[in-house]
């Protein structure tokens, strides 16, 4: 079966494969994904993994591009003018390319090191084809991370050693797309044993972009990772990303991921807990309105004795928008101690949007900790009343329960700055919901 | 003692809740100044009454009228009782997760001011205003920014409806049931709040099922209310009467009497 994966696409690989002579260290690499797709295919609506999200349009829209023989490798003078969502990045992929640094670019945070997978040594190497290759990366089963590998044109190889007794700075990644090829980024992040790192991640593109990302994180022991990752893009844009994390003894991962943009976005977020005491705290929000479908996809594997998880997705749907959330935990046999506790939460203002939610619990060992929660419902009338007699008109009652529903959120971004800045930008975008908010 | 104008005036007020007949034919007058009480037994539609003056949906309203400070009330939507003047004090204050008691606070009185006409509140004035009237109900300040009731105890909510009346400044309070659930030290603090802001101006309507909150909240006028309309009104000792005697046999004497005034 090979559905989606037509001769355009293989054509387009086979191309890819050898264009970047300073990635040719990908050649096996790259090899394997073929081969990947060429059995799994693009996935489509029989899959469970994708009944909710229709990748139609997606392929579609990428065809087009690759007919034109346009790869991202071409696309290196492509430009993009975006407004700022959260301030300046350090570090921009443009369609996956990683861009030169202008003047007055703003200087990394001590104890980090990033480079272009093109720019790599022998050594680097070998530790990017670890983590590229690593136990249960993406890459083995996922087509949409076996695509990004075989059609990417370049990366980011990024390091943190940093130990700093206090909060390091964030870094900002922009991952940008043009809209005049598809993008592959790829990110590859290795946290240091006892370094630290705080990151955001941020999607951008023009009107009518199609990216496909990855990143691989691997946190050393007793390291400490901060994940913002956001995206606000064009109502006409689409964007698939595969985001794997792993964790070794005494890790934490603190990650938060806010969707408020985009015609089409799948997340497929995935987080070993490998290491005793490893522990990942993963918030959510999206917010579909207008004819916008999100769909966040979460798997979370505890592997070792005295992992913890604690995950929770904050979804807003009105309009014709569509979200979807499936929040997977799994507990290996030998996890024991494994505490974990999982709920999505989701408010519905119009009977014409939809919210698919499903936890999923696969335990296979005794002695756990393990909750699950999901609902859906309507703004609690009990409290739009409660405001009104106070004062506040209808439509300042809905808004103010909605900013608070979401709000949840936000409030778990460190530094608090940063929080304050994305409330602003999710306030605009909830003035302006596309759709009734009965 | 010259009448004041009346600020509220209920005449023959029936309210059916999904086809059943709650109030049926109440009649009160509240003049600025006063504080009634209005006693009952449970079921005697006490809460039904506050709802409606509130502006709940899930009423209907079937014969009567109520105005307030010359406006019917019925026609207007809740928000604009609320900035008319009219604050309704909640037997169970709802929880507003993530909707800080400040901001509430601030929306409201913007809005009472933009329905005026006037200019949003300046924020140092705002700041002084609550922390005021939060140490007159011996609130934490660290109250004011959590969320509205949000992980509250019962008494902590009571305490925090009667600071946000002080903050509103209405010119009339209907407290449903605000004594349930209170110990004597809440019950004092919340009394307090209430003394506080009597004057020549404002008025009260207590809803109550116990007479203790009537030792420290003195009224002017007691009613009972039972089957749906006041069928007994007096001054305090009425309270003294029903809380030795108990609702029935007050209930009772009072139905004989007026059966025995129809003949």
């Amino acid at each position: 079966m090979n559905t989606g994966f037509s001769p355009i696409w293989r054509d387009a690989c086979q191309r890819s494969r050898n264009a970047i002579p300073q990635l040719a260290w990908l050649k096996e690499l790259r090899d394997s994904a073929i081969s990947v797709l060429a059995e799994h295919g693009l996935p489509d609506l029989t899959q469970e993994e994708w009944r909710y999200t229709s990748l139609t349009d997606y392929v579609q829209r990428g065809a087009a591009y690759l007919a034109d023989k346009v790869t991202a490798a071409d696309t290196a003078t492509a430009t993009l003018t975006v407004e700022e969502t959260v301030g300046q990045p350090h570090l921009e992929l443009l369609d996956g390319l990683l861009q030169e640094p202008g003047s007055g670019a703003r200087v990394l945070p001590a104890g980090v090191e990033a480079l272009s997978l093109r720019q790599l040594s022998p050594e680097l190497r070998a530790r990017a084809t670890g983590l590229l290759a690593s136990h249960k990366t993406p890459d083995d089963t996922r087509p949409l991370a076996a695509l990004n590998m075989a059609l990417l044109s370049d990366g980011l190889y990024l390091r943190s050693t940093a130990t700093a007794d206090t909060p390091p700075p964030p870094l900002h990644l922009r991952l940008a797309s043009s809209g005049t090829a598809m993008a592959q980024p790829r990110l590859l992040i290795e946290l240091a044993p006892g370094s630290q790192l705080s990151l955001i991640i941020e999607h951008q593109s023009a009107a009518g972009a199609l990216a496909n990302a990855v990143t691989q994180i691997r946190c050393g022991a007793g390291s400490r990772l901060d994940l913002l990752r956001i995206q606000d893009l064009p109502a006409d844009a689409l964007l698939t990303e595969t985001t794997h994390v792993e964790l070794d003894r005494d890790a934490t991962l603190s990650a938060t991921s806010l969707d408020f943009g985009g015609q089409l976005v799948r997340q497929d977020l995935s987080v070993a807990l490998n290491g005793a005491g490893a522990t990942a705290n993963i918030n959510g929000a999206f917010v579909v309105d207008g004819h916008r479908h999100i769909d966040n996809h979460t798997t979370i594997d505890h592997r070792a004795p005295d992992t913890g998880s604690r995950e929770m997705f904050h979804g807003l749907a009105t309009g014709h928008g569509r979200g979807v959330f499936n929040g997977r935990i799994v507990v290996q046999p030998g996890a024991v101690r494994t505490a974990s506790a999982l709920n999505s939460r989701n408010l519905l203002l119009a009977t014409t949007a939809e919210i698919d939610t499903k936890p999923e619990l696969e335990i296979f060992t005794d002695d756990v900790r393990c909750s699950h929660g999901a609902t859906t419902g309507e703004l609690d009338a009990n409290a739009l009343f409660y405001l009104r007699t106070r004062g506040l008109g209808p439509d300042e009652a809905r808004q103010a329960l909605i900013t608070a529903f979401l709000h949840a959120t936000l409030a778990l971004i460190t530094p608090e700055d940063l929080g304050v800045r994305v409330a602003a930008r999710l306030q605009s975008r909830l003035e302006a919901l596309d759709g009734a908010a009965i | 003692m010259q009448q004041s104008a009346p600020l509220l005036t209920i005449t023959d007020l029936r309210v059916t809740v999904a086809g059943k007949e709650i109030l049926t034919g109440m009649n009160l007058v509240v003049r600025a100044g006063e504080v009634h009480a209005i006693m009952g037994p449970n079921g005697s539609g006490k809460s039904t009454l506050a709802h409606v003056l509130a502006g709940r949906d899930g009423y209907t309203i079937t014969s009567g009228s109520v105005s307030f400070r010359d406006q019917d009330l019925l026609a207007m939507e809740p928000e604009e009782r609320a900035r008319a003047g009219l604050f309704l004090g909640f037997q169970y204050p709802v929880e507003v997760p993530g909707v800080s008691n400040v901001y509430l606070l601030r929306a409201a009185l913007n809005a009472r001011r933009k329905a005026r006409g006037e200019a949003e509140i300046d924020a140092a004035q705002f700041l002084r205003l609550v922390r005021e009237k939060a140490k007159l109900m011996q609130m934490n300040e660290s109250f004011l920014n959590r969320g509205v009731n949000e992980g509250f105890s019962g008494g902590e909510k009571k305490r925090n409806e009667i600071f946000q009346m002080a903050v509103l400044d209405p010119v009339l309070g209907i407290l449903d049931e605000t004594d349930s659930g209170l110990d004597i030290d809440a019950l004092k603090v919340v009394a307090n709040g209430v003394n506080s802001q009597r004057g020549p101006d404002r008025a009260f309507v207590l809803i109550t099922h116990y007479q203790r909150l009537l030792d420290y909240i003195r009224p002017d006028f007691v009613h009972v209310l039972a089957g749906g309309q006041i069928i007994r009104t007096g001054d305090r000792s009425l309270a003294l009467e029903l809380e030795a005697e108990g609702y029935d046999q007050t209930v009772a004497a009072a139905k004989s009497q007026t059966q025995t005034a129809a003949r």
